[in-house]
């Protein structure tokens, strides 16, 4: 099958369960998503980020399948190095390496370019985002906020087909946000991403609601997010806080 | 903190990092075969003139690695002293010094991609007993990485005890920051696995 690089990648999720010591936290989602900008919204605990971590392939489903463009990322990990990255949300858990041009290449190296072309394509890379000096800067010496962006430019460099975020802009500050999401906003590829904020969604082609771990409803963006909304203030007027299931 | 390749630029940066390694082991080596107190000082005058040489900030940091062999230094002085060889006491001093000083200057002028790549040449022949290079390489890094993030958690968990307790934690907080350094590691395992692991997909 030959794709167009600019078409939206193709998710097809299958009755896809997931469970961890009996507990069912994905309870059979089956959904196509083929849009460019998609969103995941639904509350804490309702099954975003282990959504995202099946659609990537970093954990196998316990039954059903999650496909993108037809691989199973989770048995293919050469595929999923040239189809999916992902952003987590705290990037201290992400960053591997103690400088930026180090964490930059690895991903670069990963996907089998020799030492000089990863070089250069970090180079390229940093440039593009108009951060080429920060090519010998320490990881540790960086803002929270331009640790994300490191984050980010290491994904962008290996230019995925799709990139997962999984809420990365939790506690960043407005400015910061604002500047991450412009940048992410030029990406070529198609985002997948996870929030509880409809805010970060603005502009986005459709949306998923997850609600404990089944599809609440999905469709355009701006319908979705409005029902969305209206769900969640009306839970916030009411103490389900109190309640603990076991 | 952890020294790590300097961002004041010296001529040193350019040199092959195995070369200065090599360097390095054969003047820590010579240290040892120098007996005389004198020649000792005068090594390290050199030294510390080599560190001066690239600047004022770049001597600074290199002074500042020296702190963390002063509890050494320190038994090492009172030993002697109690022995009454003040002499030999002197000369172990300045070979420590003289040592670290030299480890830290390579350190300090190589980047970690390049020490990397010494250590991947020098246990390729352990291949051969099974030792995945790439897994050894990995974890040097981690350390150097992850030393002062972990740092920084302990830090916080004993801030959040603090804010309830007026005594200071002690062995309390062990096993909570084994918990979450646990954690952290899974998270970065992850990290790891998301973006290939431990295999490249071919070698160059």
């Amino acid at each position: 099958m030959t794709r167009n690089p600019a078409d939206p990648v193709q998710i097809a999720l299958s009755n896809l369960c997931f469970a961890v010591e009996g507990k069912q936290i994905l309870r059979g989602i089956t959904h196509d998503i083929s849009a460019k900008r998609t969103g995941i919204v639904g509350r804490n605990g309702s099954g975003k980020s282990t959504l995202a971590r099946l659609i990537s392939g970093l954990v196998p489903p316990t039954s059903g399948t999650a496909l993108v463009n037809s691989h199973d990322l989770s048995q293919d990990r050469k595929q999923a190095l040239i189809d999916v990255g992902i952003l987590f949300q705290n990037p201290d858990q992400q960053i591997i390496f103690p400088t930026v041009r180090e964490e930059i290449s690895f991903g670069l190296r990963q996907l089998g370019h020799p030492k000089a072309r990863a070089e250069e394509m970090t180079q390229a890379t940093l440039v593009a985002f108009g951060k080429s000096h920060w090519i010998d800067a320490h990881v540790h010496s960086l803002s929270q906020g331009q640790k994300h962006l490191v984050c980010l430019m290491a994904i962008v460099a290996m230019a995925p087909k799709l990139i997962i975020l999984d809420e990365p802009f939790t506690g960043l500050d407005i400015p910061t946000k604002a500047q991450l999401t412009r940048a992410l906003a030029q990406y070529h590829g198609s985002l997948l991403h996870i929030t509880h904020d409809p805010a970060d969604l603005a502009g986005y082609d459709q949306v998923i609601w997850l609600e404990a771990g089944q599809v609440a409803q999905t469709g355009d963006a701006p319908a979705v997010l409005n029902a969305y909304v209206d769900a969640m203030t009306a839970i916030g007027g009411t103490d389900d806080i109190a309640d603990i299931t076991s | 903190m952890i020294s790590l390749t300097s961002p004041v630029k010296t001529r040193a940066h350019r040199w092959p990092a195995g070369v200065k390694l090599a360097g390095l082991c054969a003047a820590t080596v010579g240290l040892f075969f120098i007996e005389s107190l004198a020649v000792h000082a005068g090594i390290l005058c050199v030294i510390a003139a080599v560190y001066a040489s690239a600047g004022p900030l770049f001597f600074k940091t290199g002074l500042r690695q020296l702190r963390l062999i002063w509890v050494f230094i320190a038994i090492v002085a009172l030993w002697h002293i109690w022995t009454g060889d003040v002499a030999t006491g002197g000369t172990v001093i300045l070979r420590l010094i003289s040592a670290l000083a030299l480890a830290n200057l390579v350190t300090m002028t190589t980047r970690l991609t390049d020490m990397i790549d010494v250590v991947r040449v020098l246990t390729a022949p352990l291949k051969r007993l099974g030792l995945n290079p790439a897994a050894l390489e990995m974890a040097i890094a981690l350390v150097i990485r992850l030393t002062p993030v972990l740092a920084q958690k302990g830090g916080n968990l004993t801030q959040a005890w603090r804010a309830r307790s007026p005594r200071r934690p002690k062995w309390q907080i062990l096993l909570p920051f084994t918990v979450l350094a646990l954690d952290d590691a899974d998270h970065v395992a992850e990290a790891l696995r998301a973006r290939g692991g431990f295999t490249p997909m071919k070698e160059d």
